[in-house]
């Protein structure tokens, strides 16, 4: 992989430094969100559903007294199946002080990731929004679709946020 | 005076105003800091408006507080403080030190007038006569000369007013009170006699110090060192002075002017050794009496008791000791009372606790099946468990949520009190007192609606005379009032009295430049008295008429995420409604089932239920759907369509009927099951999520689930359309 095939290094917000993201799996796809924006990992439970909300917003949770959303991201990426199972896994994180859940289809594990092994996305076309993808990482013969988590859920098509 | 108030509470039995003097203390005290802070912050230059403005509301508040408690000397003097202020963001007067130090002693003073009504020695706190005379001679625009700091009357200076002469060298300071003494300095026992001579050295360098002669007498020990000072320093700042060179045990000073037997003491060795124990003793007290009053000047320290003899000093030093002790002793009691705790660690406790209800339900659940014979002791300690978890739950719930009835009862004293000096009658009517707030809505609600209440009677409410000749009774009437509606708590403050006149507001925000127009709604012209410094009224007095309080309402309820809504009929009266967003409040809830899910209806707007058969609904047109109940036809909501909830079982249809009324009209919904009423505490799905239509807020249920509070409100609305 070099230059010439139209992929550019991604060196803003990672310069030399090791980042770190949490990788997870929706049905072939393997992406990573920033672990720092990562709040805990837990189990799926049956949320409680939202009258005329999208279909990938699966209702509220309490979550220690929290009201949190949940968003089913197999749902939002139109993957193929979307089962609830005992693997079936939420991952909460904390964006702006605003805490959301996502379904996720398993977590794999947390990837530390230098500058080399980064790089730019490709232009091509997809239901994720091209502004929430910040890269792809490339680990061998894996490739990790590194999500701007903060971007993709805060997007007006997320339904999470009222419209200003 | 300020002993009447303490009577007069106790005295009158429906209310007892001293529960809140433990709040305004609190509060009066914070309000005090802060100002402070945004003093010395303050640049005199380039000073804004807000800060300005701040520092205006901080003084405005301890003032509508102390009134409102009858501290009225703490009113007084934080009336004038705020008089200067109000000239100073009016731009009329422009900031300058001396303002700035004479604040800054005043809100000294006031601390101080506080901490002695808060420990009842009400009497003994400084003196403010001086203070309040200086800042008049500021607001009329003097400048603050000697003269102004040196009052002609001369009072009776305080301790914490001594300050007041602006003397940069503390040494000095007590020139005027102290005087020159005249001492003789023993220096005993030292280990390198050389030691004593860096004190003379002391003496040359340091200037107002005074002056030092050696004492050269045959029987003097090789180690020692006597000295004959003039100085106008006292014993402890000279003890403080020579321990950089010689250790306090070593030094002993006695006054050579008054106290002839010095002479002859010294000469005694056995007597020497007295006078070194003694002077250790001084030493070691007077950290204490240092610490404990580090403003008490050398006056009030009686000339004689220092001159005397070092024994003599010693019991003096005791008496002033625990005279400076006694008042810091009876201020920890009040204090201990009740402890201040960030809102956020309180609702961390409360999630925790409802963690725990759930975890407790889950142990109970499997317990079930365990055979009780085997595991006894377990479910007798499951079953304490569930008690205590229970209970806990109870008590952390209560810390939160405390009646409006807190916040109601503070009025009736005031509105009283200040009717009688306006010289208008007034009946105070409240409503809704039950009704429970949160108590950070609470405590962020109280001024605001004092501010509100104040207007009312001050500006609303006319005089006697005035309201015969409009054809009113002669007593006006405030009622405050506190309700649920749709989602939110609004709290009222209705008058009868004269309403606002647009004509006079729309006029003056011309005066202030502010951009009007004759076209403007009614609503947006009431809005206009929202901002800062806007005031109609035509005599500044120190009820109100400053205009500041608006600015103080709004800002205050804007911060709640809360809004304020005035509607006002000249001639008739005004009412200023302030609605607060339900968070964080506890709401009696009934749930109800519709196929699987369960939703939450407000007690409070549940008016009847009752089962129907499906041919009790006729619709009408379009097939919007009506039932009769006693001879009324009221409009039908399916909950099942408006949540579009799905349906496993086909069979099972909604036939229960809720009436529910709000914004006095009533509609009913049709549900499958009633399942219970319950307290829930209503939780914001706005602040990780966002508005759901028809829906005010989630709770979490005994299970750990989340059910949807309707809107009851928006319901009704839903059903005119």
């Amino acid at each position: 992989m070099n230059d010439s095939i139209g992929m550019e290094r991604v060196s803003d917000e990672s310069n030399g430094k090791i980042c770190e993201y949490l990788t997870f799996r929706l049905d072939r796809e393997e992406y990573g969100i920033d672990i720092l924006k990562v709040q805990e990992i837990r189990g799926y439970e049956p949320p409680t559903r939202i009258a005329n909300a999208p279909s990938f917003i699966k209702g509220v949770v309490n979550l220690r007294g929290t009201i949190v959303p949940i968003v089913d991201m197999r749902l939002k990426f139109n993957c193929a199946n979307a089962q609830y199972d005992a693997f079936t896994v939420v991952i909460i994180l904390n964006l702006h002080q605003r805490i959301v859940g996502i379904v996720v289809d398993s977590v794999s594990d947390v990837m530390g990731l230098v500058p080399d092994q980064m790089r730019g996305a490709p232009d091509i076309e997809s239901i994720i929004d091209s502004d929430a993808i910040i890269g792809l990482g490339s680990l061998g013969d894996r490739m990790l679709i590194l999500l701007d988590i903060e971007k993709l859920m805060s997007g007006l098509d997320m339904g999470l946020m009222a419209e200003a | 005076m300020a002993e009447t108030h303490y009577e007069s509470g106790g005295s009158s039995a429906d209310f007892d105003l001293s529960q809140f003097y433990q709040i305004f203390f609190e509060e009066a005290g914070e309000n005090l800091d802060l100002m402070e802070q945004m003093l010395l912050s303050l640049n005199l230059e380039t000073a804004d408006d807000e800060e300005l403005n701040g520092i205006f509301r901080c003084a405005h508040s301890v003032k509508g507080g102390a009134a409102t408690f009858g501290f009225s000397d703490v009113a007084e003097l934080t009336h004038q403080m705020e008089s200067l202020l109000d000239k100073l963001r009016r731009h009329e007067l422009m900031p300058n030190a001396a303002m700035v130090d004479v604040l800054l002693e005043s809100a000294d003073a006031s601390r101080g007038l506080l901490a002695c009504h808060q420990s009842g020695n009400v009497g003994q706190g400084p003196a403010t006569a001086n203070l309040v005379s200086r800042i008049r001679s500021l607001v009329s625009g003097e400048t603050p000369p000697v003269a102004v700091v040196r009052p002609p009357e001369a009072p009776k200076m305080a301790p914490t007013e001594s300050p007041a002469v602006p003397q940069p060298v503390p040494a000095v300071a007590p020139v005027a009170s102290g005087g020159l003494r005249h001492l003789e300095i023993q220096f005993t026992k030292l280990d390198q006699p050389t030691q004593a001579d860096a004190i003379v050295e002391l003496f040359r360098d340091i200037p107002g110090l005074g002056e030092i002669k050696p004492i050269t007498q045959e029987n003097i020990a090789a180690d020692a060192r006597f000295f004959e000072v003039q100085t106008t320093s006292t014993n402890e700042d000279l003890l403080d002075l020579f321990a950089f060179h010689v250790s306090r045990e070593h030094v002993a000073i006695a006054d050579m002017s008054t106290s002839g037997a010095s002479a002859g003491a010294q000469e005694s060795a056995g007597a020497q050794a007295v006078t070194t124990e003694v002077s250790t003793a001084v030493a070691a007290q007077g950290f204490g009496f240092f610490d404990g009053a580090p403003g008490l000047p050398q006056s009030l320290v009686p000339e004689s008791s220092v001159a005397t003899s070092p024994i003599a000093e010693a019991g003096s030093t005791k008496v002033l000791q625990s005279v400076a002790k006694a008042p810091l002793v009876s201020n920890a009691q009040p204090e201990a009372a009740t402890i201040r705790v960030a809102i956020s660690k309180v609702d961390q406790l409360i999630n925790l606790v409802g963690e725990l209800v759930i975890t407790q339900a889950m142990l109970a659940q499997n317990s079930r099946a365990l055979d009780p014979a085997v595991y006894q002791q377990l479910l007798t300690g499951l079953t304490d468990l569930d008690r205590n978890t229970r209970d806990l739950q109870e008590s952390v719930m209560s810390i939160r949520m405390i009646p409006m009835s807190i916040v109601f009862s503070r009025f009736p004293r005031m509105l009283r009190d200040l009717a009688s000096k306006l010289g208008k009658k007034v009946d105070f009517v409240t409503q809704g007192e039950a009704t429970e707030l949160d108590k950070g809505l609470v405590e962020k609600i109280t001024d605001p609606l004092t501010h509100l209440v104040r207007n009312s009677c001050d500006h609303g409410i006319e005089s006697p005379q005035d309201r015969v000749l409009a054809g009113k009774p002669e007593t006006g009437t405030i009622t405050l009032s506190a309700s649920h509606q749709g989602g939110s708590i609004v709290i009222e403050v209705r008058d009868d009295g004269r309403g606002m006149s647009r004509q006079k507001i729309l006029t003056k925000a011309r005066e202030r430049g502010l951009d009007v127009s004759d076209q403007m709604s009614d609503a947006e012209v009431w809005q206009l008295i929202f901002a800062p410094g806007f005031s109609t009224a035509d005599v500044v007095t120190d009820v109100s008429g400053r205009g500041v309080g608006m600015d103080v309402v709004k800002r205050n309820i804007a911060s709640l995420n809360g809004t304020v809504e005035i509607e006002s009929s000249e001639g008739y009266g005004m009412k200023v409604s302030v609605r607060l967003p339900l968070t964080l409040a506890i709401m009696d809830g009934m749930s109800v089932g519709v196929g699987n899910e369960v939703y939450i209806l407000p007690l409070s707007s549940v008016v009847e239920s009752f089962q129907v058969k499906s041919d009790a609904v006729s619709t009408v047109g379009q097939g919007a759907q009506l039932v009769k109940v006693r001879d009324e036809y009221m409009p039908v909501i399916e909950l099942e369509k408006v949540f579009q909830v799905p349906r496993y079982d086909s069979d099972k249809t909604s036939d229960i009927m809720v009436v529910i009324e709000a914004d006095s009209s009533r509609v009913v919904l049709l549900v499958d099951e009633l399942l219970g009423q319950q307290q829930v505490v209503v939780k914001n799905l706005e602040s990780n999520y966002r508005k759901v239509p028809n829906v005010s807020g989630a709770t979490i249920l005994g299970d750990g689930k989340v059910a949807l509070i309707l809107d009851t409100g928006a319901l009704v609305r839903r059903s005119r359309h």
